[in-house]
C-alpha cells in the first residue's frame, strides 16, 4: 500500500463509534448527509463494550448472588452459585445484541462504517490505518468522538493478571478472593460492591478522605456506609506505591501498609483520547488535561467538531449522546447548542445514588438562596416493600422554588433519574412537582413527598 | 482585607447600570482583570473586570437590579491585610467590550494529584442556569435571543415561549443605517441582515412585561426628551439628483471604502459641516430646572441604528475631522458593531447631534425625538423619484424628504431654517463636501 497524499472524498465522517459517535452518524445521516464512521474497534465504544452496560450486567448478576442474604428475613431460604465463565459469557451475549443492534440502526440509515485507526493528517484530513493499510480521507466536516481511557499509574502498570483495568474485572473467569481497587470514584464504588456480593474480600484504596470524592458529604457517608455493611474495607487517605508478593502497598498518612491483593484493580479515572486522533494536527486548541476547546455548537475548528469525553463536563455516555445531536445539527447548517442545564449523574453501587442539577452548597455558591427538603425513604411504602428503607430523596429549589437540583440515595432509586432530571431540565418548580399525581406505591413517590415537603405540606414525615 | 469595588464611571455620562448577569459567585477565586460581572448601561453591554486578584465574599446586587455609580458591585477578599489605602474606583478605561455572550461555565475543577481520580465525573450543572425548559431554549436560539436577557413570567421565574417571543420582538427602530437611502436604480440587496424578521416584528403577549433591558433605557431617555424639550420641527425636500450621480461615481471608484459610501455618508457629512457652521446646534441645555447651555467643541454624531436588541445608538466621534471614505467606514463600523452587540458603553456615549434614517425602512415623513443632552436630530426619508417643478415644467426627479428638529429653548426657527438650509445646499450640490468649508 502506497502512503501517499492521495485521498479519497468523504463528506461527513465521524470518528469513534461510541455513543457519541454512532448517536453523530445517526443524526447527520437523518439529515442527508453523506456519513462515514470510522471505528478502530467495536460497534458501541466503551460504554456498550466495557463499561456501562457489562457492568450493570454485572452488578445485576451480583444483585442476584447476593439475593439469598437480602431475602433471609422474608421467609424465603435459598442458595445461589455463580458460575463466573458461564456469566462471563452471558454479558458477552448481552453486549453482542446491544452492538448488533448499532450495526443494523447504522446500515439502515446508509452509513458506512470503516475498520481503522483514525489520526488527523491535515486540518481537513484524516489518516486511516488498519491492519498495516493507510488511506487518507478528506472531508467536508468531521465530528470527533474518541472518547477516553483509563489513566494508567506509572507504579502500577496494568498487566492485565495481577493488576487489571475495569474491562478486565467485568469479563473474568474465577472471582478473585482478595479484590484491592484503587480509585473510589464511581467505577470503584460499582465494582467494588458487585464483587463484594460475588464474595471477594474487597478492599478500596482512596487518595481523598472518603469515596466519591466528587459528590455531596451526605452522599459519600450514605455510600460509605453501604460499602462497609458489604464489608468492603475502605482505605481513604492512601495512594497505592507498588505491588508485591506480598499485597499492594500503600502510602497514608500514619505510613506505608501493605493489603493483601490477589488482584489489583486500577480504577482512578479516564483521559480523553484527544492525543491519540492528533486533534490538535487539525488546529484544535487542546487543554492540559486533553479537553478540546469547543464552542456551544461543539466545533473545535471551522469544520471539525469534538464531543463526548473529549470536551469539558462528565465523562458520560448521555452526555456524548446529547451532544451529538448537538454537533451533527451544527455541521448541517442547522442552529443548536450544548446547553443542558444537568447532566445525571448515577452510581449504580449498593445504595444506588442519583445526582440530578446542583447540591446546596453549590446553589448557595451561585447565589441561589436555597431550600431543601430531604425525604427519608423509611417513609416510602415502595422502598419498604422492596425491603430496604434506607436513603432518601432530597429536592433543592431556589428562592423562587425553582427546582435546582434533586439528590437520591437508596436502593432502586437510579430509576428517578428521569423525573429528576426533567424536573431540573425544565425549570419545574416545587408546586409543579407537588402538583403532580405519582403512582402509588414507587419510589417516584419520594420525589412528591420531598417537594410536598419543601412547599411547607409534608405529608408522610414532619417537617 | 476587603476590598469593596463600586460601580465605576465606565463612559461618558454613565449613571446607573442594569446588572445583566453574574459572571462570577461568592466563592470563586477571581484573577484581576478577570470579568466579573455583564452590565448594561446606556444600551451597551459591558463586561467589568475585577480590580484585584481574591475571592469572591459577596454580590452587591442580583441580576436585574440597578446600580448608582458608586453603589457597592462587589466585595472580594484580596487576600490583603489589613491598612492597605486601596483606591475602590476602576480606572476608566478597563472596560472592555462584552462580545460573545456565552457566560463561561465556572466549573471547578480540584486539581487533584497524580490518580486524578474520576475528575471528569464531578457533578453539576454545566452552564450558568437558565430558567428555561430545552424546547424554549431552542425557540430562543431560532429567534437568535440571549435568555440570559430575558425576564421569565412563569412560576418561578421560569422563562416561557412567550417571553422568548416578547424578547425577539425589536423596539420601534428608526432606521438601519448603513443601508440604501433609496429603492431607486440599482436598489442593491440590503447591507447586512435585517434588524428584525416580520415573524418577530411587533409580537408580543397579553399581559404585564417588565420595563428592562434596552427597551427600558428607550423608555426613559425619551420620556425625558418629551417631558423637557420643546421640539420643533421643520420639513423639506432636496433635489437629490446630483447627490445620487456622485454617489454612483464614487462607488465606481476603484477604491478602498468607495462601496461603503451612501446617501446617508453624504448626509453624515453635510450635518457636519452645519454643525461647524451653527455650533448652537451642536449644543445642548443643561440643569433641572434648565440653567445652562452647554455647546460641544467636538462634533460628534449619533446614528440610530435598529439592532435585534433594540434601538442603539453608536457615536462617530469627531465626524467632522473624517473625510467621506473615512466617515463611511466609521459608520459602517460602529453599524457592525452594533448589530453584533458588541458596542461599548464608551461608544454610545458623548453625541451630540443624532441622524435617523427611517427612509431605510420606507418611511418618507417622520418627526423623530430629540434625544437627552442634544439639541437637535435629523431625520432622513426614503430617497425616490417625485414631480419636482424644474424651470417652470414639471419633471420627475429623486428627491430626499429630511426633516430636522430641535429643542426650541435653545433653537430659534430662524437658525433651525438656517442650518436646514445649509444642509440641503450641500445634499443639492454635494460637491460642497468634497471642497470642505
Amino acid at each position: 500500500m502506497v502512503v501517499g497524499e492521495v485521498a479519497s472524498r468523504a463528506d461527513l465522517l465521524v470518528v469513534g463509534a461510541g455513543p457519541g459517535g454512532y448517536a453523530a452518524a445517526l443524526n447527520a445521516a437523518r439529515l442527508g448527509r453523506e456519513v462515514t464512521l470510522v471505528e478502530r474497534a467495536e460497534l458501541g465504544g466503551t460504554c456498550l463494550n466495557v463499561g456501562c452496560i457489562p457492568s450493570k450486567a454485572l452488578i445485576e448478576v451480583a444483585d442476584t448472588a447476593a439475593l439469598p442474604n437480602r431475602v433471609a428475613g422474608w421467609g424465603v431460604t435459598s442458595s445461589v452459585e455463580v458460575d463466573m465463565a458461564a456469566v462471563r459469557s452471558y454479558l458477552s451475549r448481552v453486549v453482542e445484541d446491544l452492538t448488533g443492534g448499532i450495526a443494523q440502526l447504522l446500515n439502515r440509515a446508509g452509513v458506512r462504517v470503516v475498520p481503522g485507526t483514525a489520526r488527523f493528517s491535515r486540518p481537513d484530513r484524516l489518516a486511516i490505518e488498519h491492519d498495516g493499510d493507510l488511506q487518507h480521507l478528506e472531508f467536508r466536516h468531521a465530528i470527533v468522538a474518541t472518547g477516553s481511557r483509563p489513566i494508567e499509574l506509572t507504579d502500577l502498570p496494568v498487566d492485565g493478571e495481577r493488576v487489571v483495568g475495569s474491562d478486565d474485572l467485568l469479563f473474568r473467569d474465577d472471582v478473585p478472593e482478595e479484590l484491592v481497587l484503587v480509585g473510589g470514584g464511581y467505577v470503584g464504588v460499582e465494582l467494588g460492591c458487585a464483587y463484594a456480593k460475588l464474595g471477594s474480600r474487597v478492599t478500596i484504596v482512596e487518595a481523598e478522605s472518603r469515596v466519591l470524592p466528587g459528590f455531596d458529604d451526605r452522599i459519600g457517608r450514605a455510600v460509605t456506609k453501604g460499602l462497609r455493611t458489604l464489608g468492603v474495607g475502605l482505605c481513604c487517605d492512601h495512594t497505592a506505591l507498588a505491588v508485591d508478593d506480598a499485597g499492594l502497598r500503600v502510602q497514608g498518612p500514619d505510613g506505608e501498609m501493605v493489603l493483601p491483593a490477589q488482584v489489583v484493580g486500577v480504577v482512578v479515572g479516564r483521559r480523553p483520547n484527544s492525543d491519540t486522533v492528533g486533534i490538535a494536527e487539525a488546529g484544535a486548541t487542546v487543554d492540559q488535561r486533553g479537553l478540546v476547546s469547543v464552542d456551544p455548537g461543539r466545533r473545535a475548528t471551522q469544520g471539525v467538531f469534538a464531543i463526548g469525553d473529549l470536551t469539558d463536563g462528565p465523562a458520560l455516555a448521555h452526555k456524548a449522546t446529547a451532544e451529538a445531536e448537538v454537533a451533527a445539527d451544527v455541521a448541517c447548517g442547522y442552529s443548536n447548542a450544548f446547553d443542558p442545564t444537568c447532566v445525571p449523574m448515577i452510581v449504580f453501587g449498593d445504595p444506588q445514588v442519583v445526582v440530578v442539577g446542583v447540591d446546596e452548597e453549590t446553589a448557595t455558591n451561585q447565589g441561589m438562596d436555597p431550600r431543601s427538603f430531604r425525604f427519608p425513604l423509611a417513609a416510602s411504602g415502595r422502598a419498604r416493600t422492596l425491603g430496604g428503607d434506607d436513603g432518601f430523596v432530597n429536592v433543592i429549589a431556589d428562592g423562587d422554588g425553582t427546582v435546582v437540583g434533586i439528590q437520591a440515595v437508596g436502593a432502586h432509586v437510579a430509576e428517578l433519574a428521569g423525573e429528576a432530571a426533567l424536573a431540573v431540565e425544565t425549570a419545574a418548580t416545587v408546586e409543579d412537582l407537588a402538583g403532580t399525581i405519582h403512582a402509588h406505591p414507587t419510589l417516584g413517590e419520594s420525589i412528591l413527598e420531598a417537594a410536598l415537603g419543601l412547599a411547607g405540606r409534608p405529608l408522610h414525615v414532619g417537617r | 482585607m476587603t476590598y469593596t469595588f463600586h460601580l465605576p464611571d465606565i463612559g461618558e455620562g454613565l449613571e446607573e447600570a442594569e446588572i445583566i448577569v453574574w459572571l462570577v459567585a461568592p466563592g470563586d477565586t477571581v484573577e484581576r482583570d478577570q470579568p466579573l460581572v455583564e452590565v448594561l448601561t446606556d444600551k451597551a453591554t459591558s463586561e467589568l473586570p475585577s480590580p484585584v486578584a481574591g475571592t469572591v465574599l459577596r454580590l452587591g446586587a442580583v441580576e436585574g437590579d440597578r446600580l448608582r455609580v458608586g453603589d457597592v458591585l462587589i466585595e472580594l477578599d484580596d487576600g490583603s491585610a489589613d491598612g492597605a489605602d486601596i483606591s475602590t474606583e476602576a480606572n476608566q478605561s478597563s472596560v472592555t467590550v462584552a462580545g460573545a455572550t456565552d457566560v463561561p461555565s465556572s466549573v471547578e475543577k480540584t486539581g487533584p494529584s497524580e490518580p486524578a481520580p474520576e475528575t471528569t465525573t464531578v457533578v453539576g450543572s454545566t452552564t450558568a442556569r437558565v430558567k428555561a425548559a430545552p424546547a424554549t431554549r431552542k425557540l430562543a436560539r431560532q429567534l437568535n435571543v440571549d435568555l440570559a436577557r430575558v425576564s421569565g413570567s412563569g412560576p418561578g421565574g421560569r422563562i416561557t415561549h412567550d417571553d422568548v417571543r416578547a424578547a425577539a420582538v425589536p423596539v420601534s427602530a428608526p432606521s438601519r443605517p448603513g443601508e440604501e437611502l433609496s429603492a431607486t436604480e440599482d436598489s442593491p440587496s440590503p447591507i447586512g441582515e435585517p434588524a428584525t424578521t416580520d415573524a418577530t416584528l411587533g409580537q408580543m403577549t397579553p399581559g404585564r412585561h417588565p420595563l428592562r433591558g434596552i427597551r427600558g433605557v428607550v423608555a426613559r431617555n425619551m420620556a425625558q426628551s418629551w417631558s423637557e424639550i420643546p421640539h420643533i420641527h421643520t420639513l423639506d425636500e432636496v433635489d437629490a439628483t446630483l447627490l445620487m450621480d456622485l454617489r454612483a461615481r464614487v462607488r465606481s471608484m476603484d477604491r478602498p471604502g468607495a462601496q461603503a459610501v451612501t446617501p446617508l455618508t453624504l448626509a453624515a457629512a453635510a450635518t457636519a459641516r452645519a454643525l461647524r457652521r451653527y455650533p448652537m446646534v451642536n449644543g445642548c441645555i443643561e440643569g433641572n430646572p434648565a440653567d445652562t447651555i452647554v455647546v460641544h467643541s467636538s462634533v460628534n454624531l449619533g446614528i440610530a441604528a435598529a439592532t435585534s436588541r433594540g434601538l442603539v445608538v453608536p457615536v462617530i466621534r469627531d465626524a467632522d475631522q473624517l473625510d467621506l471614505f473615512a466617515l463611511a467606514a466609521a459608520i459602517s463600523k460602529v453599524v457592525d458593531q452594533a448589530r453584533g452587540g458588541k458596542l461599548t458603553a464608551a461608544d454610545l456615549a458623548g453625541g451630540t447631534f443624532t441622524i435617523t434614517n427611517y427612509g431605510a425602512l420606507g418611511g418618507r415623513w417622520a418627526l423623530p425625538i430629540i434625544p437627552p443632552g442634544q439639541a437637535g436630530i435629523l431625520g432622513l426619508g426614503i430617497i425616490a423619484d417625485r414631480p419636482l417643478a424644474i424651470d417652470g415644467r414639471v419633471e420627475a426627479r429623486p428627491t430626499l424628504p429630511l426633516v430636522l428638529g430641535v429643542d426650541h429653548r435653545l433653537v430659534d426657527g430662524d437658525l433651525a431654517e438656517a442650518f436646514k438650509r445649509s444642509l440641503m445646499d450641500d445634499l443639492a450640490e454635494p460637491l460642497n463636501l468634497l471642497v470642505g468649508s
